[in-house]
């Protein structure tokens, strides 16, 4: 029996969202097929990947993630010139984590400054986050919205908790907005639903249905991702269809196995290289079910996989 | 077309006399339908029966045991494309690749990787699987040398003879007979020899070609020259055509029942580079090979890659479980409070990061109720007073902290006086529903 | 169509304050309406029970019966609360039904009170430890079940399979699994299985005002798979009844009038069948 290619065409397709002004500015999504699968249909950009930096120094990432910024991560504008001009990143993603009420609790206006002057030192698209404390980040991020009016920056994250406001902000001042929710395809399509009832274009949405690390969770977030993109392409889900982001970074670095020395676990090998492979790993790991945008620290994990990227795409 | 367990209950006996070791025909029928049992298993059974039954129930990507003993592993029986439609089977087999190239001892040494690569996590054992023995020098000697090596050093480590040379396949692979080997590999100028050779050694057999329907053609020829266990190779070494060709097969196999293809899959992860190589191996598991080999096997890369398979080859019905125990969070002192709740693993993570998130030190006792969370564990009678008071007893707690106090999730605020009284000496304290609210519980009484 | 009436749940706070009272009033209340909106067994589900469950599902069982002709179905995991409701339960008013059985072996020994109560056991299609796929699995598991019941002497015209419906705000795959099952159920023997459901499960987790909704148009699918019984709220099924024919006409492909309905149904069937994706607002898009 001879053999005969089973290809398949899907009846919806993801947005594709563009982020940043000029010539820099860059476009992800706009895929009508499972990722990588250009043999049966288009897949006209490569994700996007964006450097990790925050309003104020690093101090709870491990040692092996904060060498390699040692010299540049005690001023975000000069952490983010160096990603942008050193590490060429295409992208990068401004944390205001100084903001938590647990942190130093930095003020709205703080925080509107950090981003005009990161916005002022680079040409990239900036993703902008707050600290991931719902009530905080109402505020934070509308002052940071304003700051960077215009700019086409992509503005998170909504939660159920506040998404009204903070999506009201990224439209008024045209930015595109990040809704997550948890681990939940079902809570993950409701928020999509109720943000764009607000009136805000689902075009201009990116769906975080929230990141877990390799070994701690990351099959929930596989599979939920790659039903979302299943519901997108074969149920034509309209609010399904926003492109997803990866949130790698921030949970990767906190696990035992990116910080214990190999002193203490000799079986797990050489500490350094195991958490740029543990970021990388829960980065190409997520690319598979569907992730478009990602975020992440370390430059090597970056780097390594930009490269897996080139060869999936070429 | 598969037939289901009431067609295929039809065709049994109907004796329910229990000799396959299921309680009746029906529910050994019900075992065939899932694929979860064979029908040689059934002494009774009529011929007429068996080939209906034999074709109908053959599963779309050929079972097949590569190795013996305590270190085979199984590869194929996979039902479908996505892990949340049903758990994939087989987790895939990873393989460094040794070149009869290399010095005695640097062979030596990597079969010492391969030895001391086993790793425990999460009660699973897990280790590099197989060696890929390759004919890098093109010559005979080398190669059989090389094997012989293997064999005496790693006796019980399942073995690919990488060689399209007829004269050393059959020679090496004679010092493996009974081990069940997988010779690669047979491609269009060698399938007759390859075939013949592995058929008279009861070896599995690796297919290569360079294209899908290339390969359906050879795989069809050899089987009908007698060889039924193949792993096959599309010629795929980029990660976009790994990901293309491995979908397509898959596809075929599960969706169309295409014969052709319905074997496992193996693939080339080697690169200079030994994270990228990782990283192209990650694609490979995520995206069904069942075999992949790799030049090398870092600590560091088999604790990632270990873990991408687990966590993929994951059952998504059976919840994810975390070790029953008393977890501390922060730096708790003998003060610091006691909380408790189930061993499912997104109620720990969740429950956990809301203590951190508080940054009040202090123990989560995490207790095994099969993975359930607390609602539905207290509902199956898993989560009960004298379950938790039980625990609490045998933990040693009592000789951890100087209080006595265990707060309890407020969704079984009902257990309270109940696990007091089983309890001697403690006080329950019901604490919040969700885990949202513990920030504010946990700071509101440290104030 | 057997219905099960639901209402008395300890889940409910109401009823958990009479039952740790021992308040009649309210238990007799509710077990009456029920009785008079159509149920045909009044469900006693009174939780785990570690402590004083017999006591608790005696007083119970004979709360009930004293206002209701009814048999009860003995709702709990604890196997001596079963046993001591089954000791107090007047046989007069039909014979009572045990929730449940299970391929999970510590649930083994309900049949054994099956067999010695002469009751109806409802077996719940689970096993140890993780939930069944689909259809297939849980047909298999009843195959278990039903093997064990002859067994045990209790014969299959007395057991009520139960696929265990799920939440489909989290578990919406499973909607139409256990319709499926439903149908499966009843070819694995001859006379047919009898099949139940725990019908509002399907709607826990929903904004109230869609609970009734979803719960009507799963009990009309599920009656056309020859479901045998119901738990569930009698009421709320005697209004499934009157749109019955709507969601039928609806199914099998026919235009109604009423336009707001029609997408109504349209909806709930597309989301219980899974061809879209369940969100707290399908209705709205």
């Amino acid at each position: 029996m001879a053999f005969v290619a089973p290809k398949e065409t899907y009846s919806g397709k993801v947005y594709q969202v563009n982020a940043g002004t000029g010539a820099n500015a860059l476009s992800f999504g706009g895929e009508n097929v499972l990722p990588f699968n250009s043999f049966e249909g288009t897949v006209p950009n490569k994700p996007l990947i964006a450097y990790e930096i925050q309003d104020i120094p690093p101090a709870d990432w491990p040692e092996n993630v904060q060498k390699p910024y040692s010299s540049v991560s005690g001023d975000p504008v000069t952490w983010a010139k160096f990603c942008q001009d050193t590490l060429k990143a295409k992208a990068i993603a401004l944390r205001l984590i100084g903001t938590h009420p647990d942190r130093e609790n930095r003020s709205p206006e703080d925080a509107a400054k950090t981003v005009k002057d990161v916005l002022s030192a680079i040409n990239v698209p900036l993703i902008i986050l707050g600290s991931n404390n719902a009530e905080k980040d109402a505020p934070v991020l509308i002052a940071a919205a304003e700051a960077s009016k215009d700019k086409n920056c992509i503005i998170g994250k909504a939660q159920e908790a506040n998404y009204k406001t903070i999506a009201a902000a990224a439209m008024a001042n045209n930015h595109k907005l990040i809704a997550m929710s948890e681990l939940d395809i079902n809570l993950s399509k409701q928020l999509n639903i109720l943000i764009t009832q607000m009136g805000f274009d689902k075009e201009r949405l990116i769906t975080d249905p929230m990141c877990s690390a390799l070994g701690y969770g990351l099959e929930y977030t596989y599979s939920v991702m790659e039903r979302i993109r299943l519901a997108a392409l074969t149920q034509n889900d309209l609010t399904m269809q926003p492109p997803m982001l990866a949130d790698v970074g921030m949970y990767v670095w906190k696990i035992k196995e990116t910080q214990a020395p190999e002193s203490e676990v000799p079986l797990w090998g050489n500490a350094e290289e195991r958490g740029i492979a543990w970021e990388a790993t829960t980065a190409t790991a997520l690319l598979m079910s569907g992730a478009e945008l990602l975020i992440m620290r370390h430059p090597k994990a970056v780097e390594a996989v930009g490269k897996v990227i080139e060869e999936l795409g070429g | 077309m598969a037939l289901s367990g009431v067609e295929i209950f039809k065709l049994l006996p109907k004796t329910n006399c229990k000799k396959c070791g299921h309680p009746t025909c029906l529910a050994f029928a019900m075992k065939l339908a899932q694929r979860q049992a064979t029908l040689d298993l059934c002494p009774d059974v009529s011929e007429d029966a068996k080939k209906i039954l034999g074709e109908a129930s053959a599963p779309p990507v050929r079972p097949i045991t590569f190795g013996t003993g305590d270190k085979a592993v199984k590869m194929g029986e996979e039902t479908v494309l996505f892990r949340h439609d049903k758990k994939f089977v087989n987790p895939c087999v990873l393989a460094i690749e040794i070149k009869d190239t290399l010095s005695e001892s640097d062979i030596t040494k990597k079969i010492e990787e391969v030895l001391s690569s086993e790793l425990d996590r999460v009660g699973q054992k897990l280790r590099v699987d197989a060696i890929a023995l390759t004919n890098a020098s093109g010559d005979k000697g080398k190669f059989e040398a090389a094997a012989k090596i293997i064999s005496s050093k790693a006796p019980n480590v399942p073995v690919i003879l990488s060689t399209t040379d007829t004269a050393s396949a059959e020679a090496a692979v004679k010092i493996f007979t009974g081990k069940r080997p997988i010779v690669f590999g047979a491609n269009s100028g060698n399938a007759e020899a390859m075939a013949n050779i592995a058929k008279a050694e009861k070896a599995i057999l690796g297919v290569t070609a360079n294209s899908l329907d290339e390969l359906s053609a050879l795989t069809e020829k050899i089987k009908s020259l007698g060889v039924e266990d193949m792993v096959i190779d599309s010629g795929a070494k980029k990660a976009k055509d790994i990901i293309g060709n491995n979908t397509l097969i898959r596809r075929a196999a599960i969706k169309k029942n295409f014969k052709a293809l319905g074997y496992p899959v193996i693939n080339f992860a080697q690169r200079d580079d030994s994270l990228h190589e990782a990283l192209i191996a990650a694609v490979g598991i995520a995206k069904y090979a069942s075999i992949i080999v790799l030049s090398s096997i870092e600590k560091w890369k088999n604790l990632a890659l270990f873990t991408l398979r687990q966590n993929i080859y994951t059952d998504p019905q059976v919840p994810m479980q975390v070790e029953q125990k008393i977890y501390k969070l922060g730096e708790p002192t003998q003060e610091s409070p006691l909380m408790i709740t189930t061993n499912f693993s997104l109620t720990y993570f969740i429950v956990s990061g809301e203590i951190e998130n508080s940054k009040v030190p202090s123990r989560l006792a995490v207790m095994d109720c099969e993975g359930l969370s607390v609602l539905t564990a207290w509902a199956a009678g898993k989560f009960t007073a004298s379950k938790i008071a039980a625990f609490i007893k045998e933990s040693g707690i009592e000789n951890e902290v100087k209080h006595r106090e265990l707060i309890i999730p407020g969704y079984v605020a009902i257990l309270s006086g109940s696990i007091e009284e089983k309890l001697e000496g403690w006080k329950i304290t019901v604490g919040p529903r969700e885990a949202n609210g513990l920030p504010a519980f946990l700071k509101g009484r440290a104030a | 169509m057997l219905i099960i009436g639901e209402k008395l749940s300890i889940i409910a706070k109401r009823v958990r304050e009479a039952m740790m009272k021992k308040d009649k009033a309210p238990i007799q209340e509710i077990a009456t309406r029920q009785w008079k909106e159509g149920s045909g067994i009044i469900d006693a589900n009174i939780g785990p029970a570690e402590d004083g469950g017999e006591d608790l599902m005696q007083w119970m069982v004979t709360t009930i019966q004293e206002v209701v002709p009814l048999p009860i179905c003995l709702d709990t995991t604890n196997a001596n609360a079963i046993e001591a409701g089954l000791k107090v339960h007047n046989n007069q008013w039909g014979r009572p039904l045990i929730n449940s059985t299970s391929n999970d072996p510590e649930r083994f020994p309900i049949l054994e009170l099956g067999a010695k109560y002469n009751a109806q056991v409802i077996g719940l299609t689970v096993g140890k430890g993780g939930l069944p796929a689909d259809a297939e699995e849980r047909t298999g598991i009843a195959a278990e079940i039903m093997a064990r019941a002859m067994e045990y002497g209790v014969p299959l015209e007395d057991i009520y399979l139960d696929p265990l419906v799920l939440q489909i705000a989290t578990s919406q795959d499973h909607a139409r699994h256990v319709i499926k099952a439903i149908k499966m159920f009843q070819e694995i023997n001859d006379p047919p299985m009898k099949t139940v459901v725990g019908l509002s499960n399907i709607s826990n987790g929903c904004p109230k005002t869609l609970r009734p909704i979803l719960n009507k148009h799963y009990f009309v699918m599920l009656m056309d798979a020859g479901l045998t019984a119901a738990i569930a709220d009698a009421h709320e099924m005697a209004e499934a009844l009157q749109e019955k024919k709507m969601i039928e006409d609806v199914l099998a492909g026919k235009k109604i009038d009423d336009a707001k309905k029609m997408a109504e149904i349209t909806k709930t069937i597309d989301v219980i069948m899974g061809k879209t994706l369940y969100a707290h607002s399908y209705l709205e898009m």
